[in-house]
């Protein structure tokens, strides 16, 4: 009986299996009120909708893994947007899209960049960097801009963004690819590991020579090309290109690699839960559209949203108490925890 | 009161002369060091600003003395003197002040005796507005009409030209309370919420079309969106269109779109869609058009003409609203040409708005309230 119990918590302990149950849970009881959600056309518009936010948390999870955090995504998705539109749009400049598209990954790349240099080589905590560039980035999409919204992205690009191979639209292909890229670096490649060994203990990893600048250069240079690759595939789904674009979307992302079991201390998480929590988080809007909650409903639907990270945040408080707590072997449930965190005395979570 | 307006007129004459003795020989000033422009510019607004002070309290106490003078020499000069009336927009340049533009220039020409100066910053920066008033000021002119682009920035410059005289009024977007005197409201939630819902009956083809209708607004706590939300939800249950859900995406694009798509998979026998931001307009007619659903289901909301020219033209909209943008530069100019001549007083309830009719006043909002629908056949007239 013990045995069992101790079975079952270990696995609900699993972030995975926990989300895993919680989609289908909510899932049932949507499908049982109205069955239209199962229909295909809903599971391709979630799958579709959870492609960017997918795409750009692979790169905000390996910030996170390094302890930093990543909160200006959203405001350099509506930069990179306004600039693609400029470049490529047949109301603008006209360039091809093969001059457009890689100058667009090339920017969200330097950028990114950037932002890992001033957190570095500035030291300079990264949510300061990355709230200042939030907002400074948005000012320039403004500018940039000019009080217009820019349209006419060339039909190709469009059409690619709504209908692709298998009736998948490109953004979804492209977040497997990002998936699998991604967890071929974590699992396959000593960057990846180098990557958890700084998160989990910043002076360890510095004893063993590895050098913390390049590697947070590399994740924070990483999130900015994903975020132009989300950009790119897909800004021209939406009806028009306007500087709101992406606002909310930082928060979004940092929820899901949270809710995903990514430890905001560093050095633990897995991309399986991370692509969960995307799905999760995704399914409630059209969750809340298809039990028809009702008026006053609606406007719960940002505090639902606040409530899974609420809940995320402390499960992930109470796990880690407990595993402190009992037996030390325990934290080699987290597959890619190279040192313990306890070994720095600092806190877990 | 000619006396004062030659006072006035000369000393921004002055000013006039001054500014453009250091603007026409710019390289001397270039040469000089920062400091010394600096002081220099300082000091010809002072002077501007301190004769003008001066020039006006002499006016004033003039006025005092010779009220009786005053009153027979305006009446019956009323139409020969030119009033010098400023419209100032948030930006210069784009074709939505510029169709404004375009109204204030014709009620200009009809009353005759007006002046217009139509100038904005270019870049919608409100510190050039600001300036701009300042120097709008200096120069005398009767009556400013300010779009402000951030109440607060504007605020001061609106005080101190309201200080020295001049008249002061706010059009498009209000201004801080105590530093203009009447405010141009181009869109009354009645007006805007009730054209949106007679639009679609219409467009849905008759008063005895029965379906559902959703509305895709924005925040919950978007105050012009529940303003019109308020005024639709009565209007509609007074038609068979049966409201279904409002939903809220926020100022977001993909929500918008992703919002629009579910409630078209949710309610089967939808057959309007009020997208009414500017985000979830357009994020609706998206929807609708990527789900094959074009002339089935029908958008409608309030937006420019361009920002909406393509989906009016493959029949994902029908009818665009937004208020008369011409209108709105017409009244303006009228309101500020009245407030000159004194006929218009705080405390009036009704404005005699040439072509326009009679415009009710509630408090100080001058309220316009005509609606424009852009539909296929005029749309192409507009390119804003």
């Amino acid at each position: 009986m013990n045995a069992l119990a101790d079975i079952a918590i270990k696995l609900l302990r699993q972030r995975e299996v926990g989300l895993v149950l919680l989609i289908l849970l909510v899932t049932a009881i949507v499908s049982l009120v109205d069955p239209g959600f199962l229909d295909d056309r809903n599971l391709k518009d979630i799958l579709v909708r959870s492609a960017p936010t997918v795409i750009v948390a692979c790169g905000v999870m390996l910030v996170v893994v390094t302890a930093e955090i990543d909160i200006s995504v959203g405001s350099l998705m509506a930069l990179l947007a306004a600039l693609m539109g400029l470049m490529i749009s047949h109301n603008e400049w006209q360039l091809s899209m093969w001059i457009g598209i890689p100058t667009v990954l090339l920017c969200g790349t330097l950028i990114g960049l950037l932002t890992g240099a001033l957190v570095t080589l500035g030291n300079v905590p990264s949510i300061i960097v990355t709230l200042g560039l939030l907002t400074a980035i948005r000012g320039a999409t403004t500018l940039l801009m000019g009080g217009e919204n820019i349209d006419g992205l060339p039909d190709e690009l469009q059409t690619l963004s709504k209908v692709g191979p298998a009736g998948m639209p490109l953004g979804v292909w492209t977040a497997v690819a990002v998936l699998i890229v991604t967890q071929i670096i974590i699992t396959h490649t000593p960057l990846g590991r180098r990557l958890f060994a700084l998160g989990s203990s910043d002076y360890s990893a510095r004893m063993t020579g590895l050098s913390a600048t390049r590697l947070k250069l590399f994740a924070f240079a990483y999130t900015g090309f994903l975020t132009a690759l989300a950009t790119v595939v897909d800004v021209p789904r939406l009806p028009k290109i306007e500087s709101g674009i992406g606002s909310g979307f930082e928060l979004l992302v940092v929820t899901c690699v949270v809710v995903g079991g990514v430890s905001i201390a560093g050095g633990r998480g897995r991309l399986g839960g991370v692509v969960l929590s995307v799905i999760l988080l995704t399914m409630v809007r059209p969750v809340l559209t298809f039990l028809d909650v009702g008026e006053a409903g609606e406007k719960w639907t940002k505090a639902i949203q606040g409530l899974f990270i609420l809940i995320a945040v402390i499960t992930d408080t109470v796990v880690s108490r407990s595993r402190r707590g009992g037996a030390r072997n325990t934290s080699s449930r987290g597959t890619q925890v190279a040192v313990p965190r306890d070994a720095t005395g600092g806190p877990a979570a | 009161m000619k006396q004062n307006l030659m006072q006035r007129s000369l000393n921004s004459q002055e000013c006039r002369t001054n500014r453009s003795a250091s603007e026409s020989s710019p390289l001397p000033l270039r040469e000089m060091d920062g400091t010394v422009a600096t002081i220099n510019r300082w000091l010809s607004r002072t002077i501007g600003r301190a004769l003008a002070v001066f020039i006006v309290v002499a006016c004033l106490s003039d006025c005092s003395g010779e009220t009786d003078n005053d009153s027979g020499a305006a009446s019956p000069g009323g139409g020969s003197e030119k009033l010098t009336i400023c419209l100032l927009p948030k930006i210069k340049g784009i074709a939505y002040f510029t169709s404004c533009a375009e109204g204030a220039q014709a009620a200009a020409d009809e009353l005759g005796n007006v002046e217009l100066i139509y100038d904005g910053p270019t870049d919608g920066d409100p510190k050039k507005q600001a300036e701009m008033i300042e120097q709008w000021t200096v120069d005398g002119v009767d009556v400013i009409c300010v779009a402000p682009n951030a109440p607060d920035v504007v605020a001061n410059a609106m005080r101190e030209a309201q200080d020295l005289g001049v008249i002061v009024l706010t059009w498009d977007a209000d201004g801080v309370e105590n530093a203009r005197s009447f405010f141009v409201n181009q869109a009354t939630a009645q007006s805007i919420g009730q054209g949106m819902v007679d639009a679609m009956v219409k467009d849905l083809g008759g008063p005895d079309v029965e379906g559902d209708v959703v509305i895709v607004s924005a925040d919950a706590t978007s105050a012009n969106q529940n303003a019109w939300i308020d005024v639709m939800k009565p209007a509609l249950e007074k038609t068979k269109l049966n409201l279904v859900t409002i939903k809220y995406p926020g100022e977001n694009a993909s929500a918008a779109l992703a919002d629009a798509q579910d409630v078209i998979k949710k309610y089967p026998n939808l057959k309007g869609i009020f997208g009414i931001s500017s985000v979830s307009f357009p994020g609706a007619a998206e929807a609708v058009e990527q789900m094959g659903k074009s002339g089935e289901i029908l958008v409608t909301g309030l937006s420019t003409p361009n920002e909406m020219k393509r989906f009016v033209e493959n029949g994902t909209v029908k009818s665009v609203i937004l208020w008369n943008t011409i209108d709105l530069g017409y009244l303006t100019i009228l309101a500020a040409e009245s407030l000159a001549k004194g006929e218009l007083k705080p405390g009036d309830t009704t404005f005699q708005a040439g072509r326009l009719g009679e415009k009710p006043i509630e408090g100080d909002n001058i309220l316009l309230g005509d609606i424009l629908v852009f539909t296929a056949e005029n749309i192409d007239e507009y390119d804003f």
